[in-house]
């Protein structure tokens, strides 16, 4: 019985340690400023904005997926969805000002997708930086 | 001719394990090198935007090529019912898979985003002969296990005529396609010649049986089995009438070239002024891919000879080597005629150079490894070979 | 009773949790303006074309259009690959007439054929044609495999031979996968020209839509004589040259 009990606590204690493991994703330069001006970012109607956010990482693959087929191939442009919009907000910048690059180690993608193990192929082709203001 | 025993190689001789070890070595070579190519890109390759496709290619089709002739055996016996080459069958069916599967590694890991396969299953383009040609490999491995399987098991063999029709109309098809990957494109002096897919397909013939032939002869020879003249005499003729009928073909294709004045130019680059080009297509795919082993298969000075037909087997290998060298890279690197009656001075027009590079030739040679890795262990897994192969067991005319 | 009762709070708070919940998600700020609006997909009303007319375009002209093409596309700053493995969308092609030895000048890339080889033989359909007409690879299907390469008449694909960084961020490029012109598309969709049409300020090179029969390029492609590349392969090329 008090084995019982041993194993049971060690388990809770386990998956309380896992979850206390509250790596806040690196936002990004925007979306930290965004976030401190009190807005809420990719809010959809009818759902909470925590709710939202859940759906935005749960479904930003499908959601790229399918809008980039409609842009490449049938050259529908605008639109709320655009790779390049992700990195605008979600880049960081260093000392110098410079932006870092949104891949990079402990910036905003790796750090979930380091942690879920799922490699990240869109910036093999895509610019990792918010593009130059001329 | 009596019942013929089947038996499954002993496998455990120094000598098999130093074969495993060092055809490993060239695998785990070919790996290194496809991820130095994968990892820097392919700069690192002679390959350019003028020659797409080098050396990894020419090893890939060769043993693509050869995969669909070295079934020939099996369905000789299956198809034609020629009794002598029956108990040649289930060898047959592995050295055609063995070599599918080397060839289809090499292919596969060349591509510039080998991480991408699924997409090439997933996402299909029926137009495109290159995807059929996905379907028509994948169905040879699956017809062939098949083909297989219903030679090995007892109670399956009244079927394993049936079925080796079916592999037999499909490997056709397959090489068809193969050639036409380069027939069908119009834009290359070089390729747009419907001769080329029937021309692969006596291609098949020629390599695969010269593989079949030295695969055969060492095993037997390695593992101390009786391999009688009756078989290799058979195979020795055949052979020798696969080589003469490639050259004929050959000959066609070039003489038809050669009567159009507008593919003057690339004929003019193979046969003549194309340097390595040239030298590879006379000296290698010709005289010694064509002429010699023709010599030493019919002179009377060696006919019979086993080291010799081993030799010719050799040869006949490297000419083809030779041969998918000049078609796929000399008709990469002779220009397009982008206008004719008009010089171009800047911009395009030149013979492409090519140099390959090391990583690209170990990629091919594992390949190569790896089809003769997978025969060398499956004849010790399943009982391949029969377990003599005498003349009084084999032959069905021997007088006893 | 002490159970009811903790039924009945339990049931209520939940009841007021749900509604407050539905009620302020609703009157939460809308953060955004509102999304900006999709266009509509391009349809085959329209057939982008190129007229280049060799007899009013200089050397100088034809450098200018291969360098606006590096600076909008991004390509030509690759480091490691040399000599036929660097990328050129657009080359400079000077011809002679081997009869009379006269000297044009033109620029070649990808023709936007109207029944493009490449996509005929591409395994994946990475190499694609929109509906009006300019052709495009999908890189995302791309595996790399050469084979458009191949089959493309006018050398107009290039390999990407080496690791990318700093790309355009409207033209995403990478190792591994193949690329050619795309006519611009991502300036074409918002109404404007190429960068190789806008770079040159004669009408050496005219841009429009070829089934339009108010555009510049329709009436010139009509009282001007013009021919395609390799015309005899009956591609229908988009890309169209006067004086060669």
């Amino acid at each position: 019985m008090s084995r019982l009990l041993i194993v049971l606590l060690s388990v809770m204690l386990s998956i309380t340690a896992a979850h206390a493991d509250h790596h806040i994703p690196n936002l990004g330069e925007k979306a930290n400023e965004f976030k401190d001006d009190g807005k809420k970012a990719h809010k959809r109607e009818g759902m909470s904005h925590a709710a939202s956010l859940i759906m935005q990482r749960k479904m930003h693959p499908e959601l790229l997926s399918h809008k980039r087929d409609k842009t490449l191939r049938q050259g529908v442009r605008g639109g709320y969805t655009q790779l390049q919009k992700c990195v605008d907000c979600h880049t960081s910048v260093d000392k110098n000002g410079e932006h870092i690059p949104v891949n990079a180690p402990d910036q905003f993608c790796s750090t979930c997708h380091e942690k879920v193990g799922v490699s990240l192929d869109c910036f093999s082709c895509h610019r990792t930086t918010p593009a130059e203001d001329m | 001719m009596s019942i013929i025993r089947y038996e499954q190689t002993q496998g455990k001789s120094l000598g098999f394990y130093a074969l495993i070890a060092g055809l490993g070595a060239f695998v785990l070579a070919a790996l290194g090198s496809v991820y130095f190519m994968e990892h820097n890109g392919h700069y690192v390759t002679g390959m350019s935007n003028r020659i797409v496709w080098g050396l990894p290619h020419v090893f890939a089709l060769f043993l693509i090529v050869a995969a669909s002739g070295a079934l020939n055996i099996a369905s000789i016996a299956s198809v034609f019912n020629k009794k002598i080459y029956k108990p040649l069958s289930r060898l047959s069916g592995l050295v055609a898979l063995a070599l599918l599967a080397g060839g289809l590694m090499v292919l596969v890991l060349d591509l510039g985003r080998p991480d991408r396969l699924i997409i090439a299953m997933t996402e299909y383009n029926f137009e495109s002969i290159f995807a059929w040609n996905i379907i028509l490999y994948n169905g040879f491995f699956l017809i062939v296990g098949i083909y297989l399987w219903m030679m090995f098991e007892r109670r399956m063999n009244k079927y394993s005529r049936k079925v080796g029709i079916a592999a037999f109309t499909w490997r056709l098809i397959l090489t068809t396609g193969t050639g036409s990957i380069f027939g069908f494109l119009v834009a290359r002096q070089a390729y747009d010649a419907v001769i080329m897919a029937p021309m692969f397909v006596v291609m098949s013939f020629a390599f695969g049986l010269a593989f079949f032939v030295l695969v055969l002869m060492a095993s037997y020879k390695w593992t101390e089995r009786a391999l009688g003249d009756a078989i290799v005499n058979r195979l020795s003729n055949l052979l020798g009438v696969f080589v003469a009928s490639v050259l004929y073909f050959v000959a066609v294709y070039h003489l038809g070239n050669l009567y159009l004045a507008e593919n003057s130019g690339v004929e003019n680059f193979i046969l003549m002024d194309g340097g390595i080009y040239t030298q590879l297509f006379w000296y290698g795919q010709i005289i010694l891919g064509g002429l010699l082993p023709l010599a030493l298969l019919y002179s009377p000075a060696t006919k019979g000879n086993r080291s010799m037909l081993g030799l010719a087997s050799v040869l006949i290998i490297l000419g083809g080597i030779a041969q998918l060298y000049v078609i796929i890279i000399g008709g990469q690197a002779y220009p397009m005629e982008l206008f004719p009656g008009k010089e171009i001075l800047v911009g395009y027009g030149s013979i492409a150079a090519y140099t390959p590079t090391l990583p690209e030739l170990m990629l091919g040679l594992g390949g190569m490894a790896v089809a003769l890795i997978a025969i060398t262990y499956l004849i010790k897994f399943l009982p391949f070979l029969p377990e003599s192969l005498a003349d009084d067991v084999a032959d069905p005319h021997h007088k006893s | 009773m002490k159970e009811l009762n903790r039924r009945e709070f339990i049931k209520n708070t939940t009841v007021a949790t749900a509604s407050v919940a539905t009620v302020a998600s609703g009157i939460s700020l809308t953060t955004f303006a509102a999304d900006p609006k999709e266009s509509d997909p391009v349809t085959n009303e329209k057939r982008w074309g190129m007229l280049i007319d060799a007899n009013k375009l200089s050397e100088v002209d034809i450098d200018d259009m291969v360098n606006a093409c590096q600076e909008e596309q991004g390509w030509g700053g690759e480091v490691h690959s040399t000599g036929d493995q660097k990328s050129g969308w657009i080359k400079k092609v000077k011809v002679r007439d081997t009869a009379t030895q006269r000297v044009s000048n033109l620029a070649l890339m990808c023709q936007h054929c109207e029944e493009p080889p490449c996509v005929d033989v591409c395994p994946t359909n990475a190499s694609m044609k929109r509906e009006d007409g300019i052709v495009l690879v999908d890189k995302h299907r791309c595996i790399g495999c050469r084979y458009c390469m191949m089959a493309c008449p006018y050398d107009a694909r290039s390999f990407v031979h080496e690791d990318l960084t700093d790309q355009k961020e409207h033209m995403p490029r990478g190792k591994g996968t193949v690329e050619s012109c795309t006519m611009c598309v991502h300036k074409v969709d918002k109404g404007e020209q190429p960068a190789c049409a806008q770079a040159v300020s004669s009408d050496a090179v005219i841009f429009g839509d070829l089934l339009d029969p108010t555009s510049n390029i329709h009436q010139t492609l009509k009282n001007v004589q013009s021919t395609q590349i390799r015309a005899d392969l009956n591609l229908n090329t988009g890309v169209r040259y006067s004086g060669i």
